[in-house]
């Protein structure tokens, strides 16, 4: 019976061969392969973030006058509402985390070296994706920290020269963040960003299946004039058992946070009220909202939050084209890691900064 | 009085002196220094300031400028550059000349009142002036002489926040009131009183200051019969209550000024439940024993305010709790603000001296603390379920973890690839 509706199915979706090569399929394993589950970790709160997400929108409802309101539905009416709005808040954190994580031991590993080069573009687009998602997300609950650290960031567009009003216009969707400002930033993380996201993590995960998991250099030197040295695992079922392992306590880990530290609503979001003390981002725009507060207003004559805002432009430009700027020597790879380095002590040092009082 | 005061006054007005400076920090406090030592060397080399130089200064910002008037306006005897001060009892007339000219005053201000001197002639300082006595207050002595404000302006002596100083300029000095044999303490009464409080603390500018109780230009200490009348102005309920029972007609005829007896005058303290009963300390405790029909309602009325009291705070610690455990409790905190709204009207009903209405208030005010008690209640109660369960839920979750880790371990050592 098994065997016939095997077969059956085979006939009608041919997978045999897929299941083959993964049965085959081998990946690295070396003292550096635990980064290796941070990538698989982020994918799978990707898809708690798609589940979540689908469930509020059974009742969320993006207007000025309804959504703080259904929220609050959500949380104290619908039956596990809280639950399911913590895990999408949590896990969203716990996203970019993971996403962050993957990226510096991608770069500390030197993993984006060719033919990787358009695996780690990809998989920058899908960070700066995830924070794109952070902060249309933010505003959703219409609560008032939401609403003027949206007002906030929205400004920063705004010292792009030439086109920065325009941009904050398209933003905001009108001067001044409002419904309409809502109704966009709802449209933009329901709909449009996951579906540039989807389509990025489709290819993202087809270049990794394509290429296999990078090998760090220094591994390779270890296992050189002897190739083929570097041990490896079946994907099936050792690395995916592993794989599973990291995704349960990412699981437990979730649920803990959701059960013990659930998401607060706050109050509702008043344009006419003052802004409240203490507005600040979500913890992974820290870095960049404090920095922005020690930038002098001119810098050689120049509007300085728009050079803070080139400033960080080109340090993003710089490492979308970083597999490509990167000499693969030794030395290159050296000073890539120290400046790898420099830039986790800078985010880190200025979001302590921030969370300890940090500049008025 | 004179014209000239001392700018002391009693300790309690350091506070009002201090919200009205604002906090000085150590970095103002020496730019403050340096600006009056640059202040007095300029003024060392400064032509000497006359009192006619004094005054035209302080006229720029009067509000008589603005509506145009000049110094020949008040001083009508005088001479350009020559002006004599007007005769402190000629003072107030010299104001009514154009204060009480309904006709006049309309150019300026259809809405103004005209009675000031009228009022003022009925005043303790207008009807001693009258009488020759030179050293009460007239006009200028609470409004000043050449820098004139309007009320609603906050620089102005008798704005809300300025007029008690005002008043203690002369009523909280012990030397000038000995002169007419009263004391000097009802500022710092006041200033000690839940009255201040109000203003000085909370910022409430509706709160009351000498004038509220004592009229402005009509200011005389309210009589026995009046006083009542005066705290019913704000206190209404309260008023309409006391008229209302058994205590006004005791009150009436023992000659006692009602309200004082229990809240006394100016140093009016904040109500507390501790007030009620026959306790040391409480006020009922004055005049009543530990007998007769009178000390069971005020016992039970007591024993009501306690229980009330603790019901409100258990209620809210319960919610409090609910809310740090992330539950939200609205419903909980609806029922506790009626609980709260019940207690204050039943602490108002205190001044029905009965028990039947306030009884009844205080008994729904204990219905409302129970129900939000009951949502603070079933809040944590849910906590606990979801705790119980998330319990469940990560034992079998670190159960599948050490299945899948023992599994890891178990699995054959992979070929060499």
């Amino acid at each position: 019976m098994g065997a016939r509706a095997r077969a059956w199915l085979e006939e009608r979706v041919p997978l045999a061969d897929v299941v083959d090569a993964l049965r085959h399929k081998r990946v690295p394993h070396h003292r550096y392969s635990v980064w290796y589950y941070f990538g698989g970790m982020t994918l799978f709160l990707f898809g708690i973030q798609v589940g979540t997400g689908a469930l509020l929108l059974l009742y969320y409802r993006p207007s000025a006058t309804e959504a703080y309101e259904s929220v609050q539905f959500i949380v104290t009416r619908v039956p596990f509402g809280w639950l399911v709005r913590s895990i999408h808040a949590w896990s969203s954190n716990l996203m970019v985390g993971c996403a962050v994580a993957h990226l510096f031991s991608v770069l500390f590993l030197h993993a984006y070296r060719r033919p990787r080069e358009l695996t780690w573009v990809t998989g920058l687009i899908l960070l700066l994706l995830t924070l794109a998602f952070g902060f249309t997300g933010y505003l959703l609950p219409w609560n008032q920290i939401s609403f003027f650290a949206t007002r906030v960031g929205t400004d920063i567009a705004a010292s792009v020269p030439g086109v920065g009003h325009g941009l904050v216009r398209f933003l905001r969707g009108g001067n001044d963040v409002t419904g309409a400002t809502l109704t966009r930033l709802f449209g933009f993380h329901v709909a449009i960003l996951p579906a540039i996201a989807t389509a990025l993590v489709g290819l993202h995960l087809l270049l990794v299946q394509r290429h296999g998991m990078s090998v760090p250099p220094s591994v390779e030197r270890d296992a050189a004039g002897s190739p083929g040295t570097v041990r490896s695992i079946p994907f099936l079922p050792h690395f995916i058992l592993r794989d599973l392992f990291a995704w349960t306590a990412t699981l437990a880990a979730l649920a803990a946070l959701s059960t013990f530290y659930p998401q607060e609503l706050g109050i509702k979001a008043d344009p006419f009220a003052p802004a409240p003390a203490g507005i600040r981002p979500e913890w992974y725009f820290l870095w960049a909202f404090e920095a922005l507060k020690h930038v002098p207003a001119t810098i050689a004559g120049i509007n300085g939050e728009f050079v803070a805002v080139a400033v960080m432009g080109t340090g993003a430009a710089a490492a979308l084209a970083l597999p490509f700027l990167v000499p693969q020597t030794p030395t290159g790879h050296r000073v890539l890691v120290w400046l790898g380095v420099a830039a986790l002590a800078f985010m880190g040092g200025m979001t302590a900064l921030a969370l300890t009082g940090g500049a008025p | 009085m004179t014209g000239t005061v001392r700018r002391t006054g009693p300790a309690p007005f350091d506070m009002l002196r201090a919200s009205r400076a604002g906090r000085g920090t150590t970095r103002t406090r020496r730019v403050s220094v340096l600006a009056a030592a640059v202040f007095v060397l300029f003024a060392v080399h400064a032509r000497a300031q006359t009192p006619a130089d004094t005054a035209a200064a302080a006229f720029k910002d009067d509000v008589h400028a603005a509506a145009g008037l000049t110094c020949v306006a008040c001083h009508t005897s005088g001479v350009a550059g020559a002006y004599a001060a007007p005769a402190r009892t000629s003072v107030a007339p010299l104001c009514a000349r154009c204060h009480s000219d309904a006709a006049f005053m309309r150019r300026f201000d259809p809405q103004v009142r005209i009675d000031q001197f009228l009022q003022y002639q009925t005043s303790t300082h207008g009807r001693r002036m009258a009488a020759g006595e030179t050293r009460v207050a007239t006009c200028t002595d609470c409004h000043s002489a050449h820098g004139v404000r309007r009320v609603t302006d906050p620089r102005s002596p008798v704005a809300p926040l300025n007029v008690t100083m005002t008043c203690a300029r002369c009523h909280g000095d012990p030397v000038r009131m000995k002169a007419f044999g009263r004391e000097a303490t009802p500022p710092a009464d006041w200033a000690a009183s839940v009255h201040a409080a109000a203003l000085l603390k909370r910022g409430d500018t509706s709160a009351p200051t000498c004038a509220a109780c004592h009229g402005s230009h009509g200011a005389t200490p309210p009589g026995v019969t009046a006083v009542a009348n005066v705290c019913a102005q704000c206190h209404l309920r309260e008023a309409e209550l006391f008229r209302a029972s058994p205590k006004k007609a005791i009150f009436d005829a023992l000659g006692e000024a009602e309200c004082l007896v229990c809240h006394r005058n100016h140093r009016i303290e904040p109500p507390s439940d501790a007030r009620v009963g026959l306790q040391a300390g409480a006020v009922c405790a004055d005049c009543h024993d530990d007998s007769g029909e009178s000390a069971m309602t005020i016992k039970q009325v007591r024993l009501d305010l306690d229980r009330l009291s603790a019901a409100v705070s258990d209620a809210d610690a319960l919610l409090a709790r609910a809310e740090q455990a992330g539950r939200p409790v609205d419903e909980g905190r609806l029922a506790l603000q009626a609980a709260r709204e019940h207690q204050v009207q039943s602490r108002a009903l205190v001044h029905a001296f009965a028990v039947a209405p306030f009884s009844k208030t205080a008994e729904e005010g204990l219905g409302a603390a129970r129900r939000a008690r009951e949502a603070g209640d079933a809040a944590m109660r849910e906590w606990r379920v979801r705790r119980t369960g998330l319990g469940v839920a990560t034992l079998l979750v670190l159960g599948f973890l050490a299945t899948l880790w023992f599994t890891i371990r178990r699995l054959p050592d992979p070929p060499p690839g």
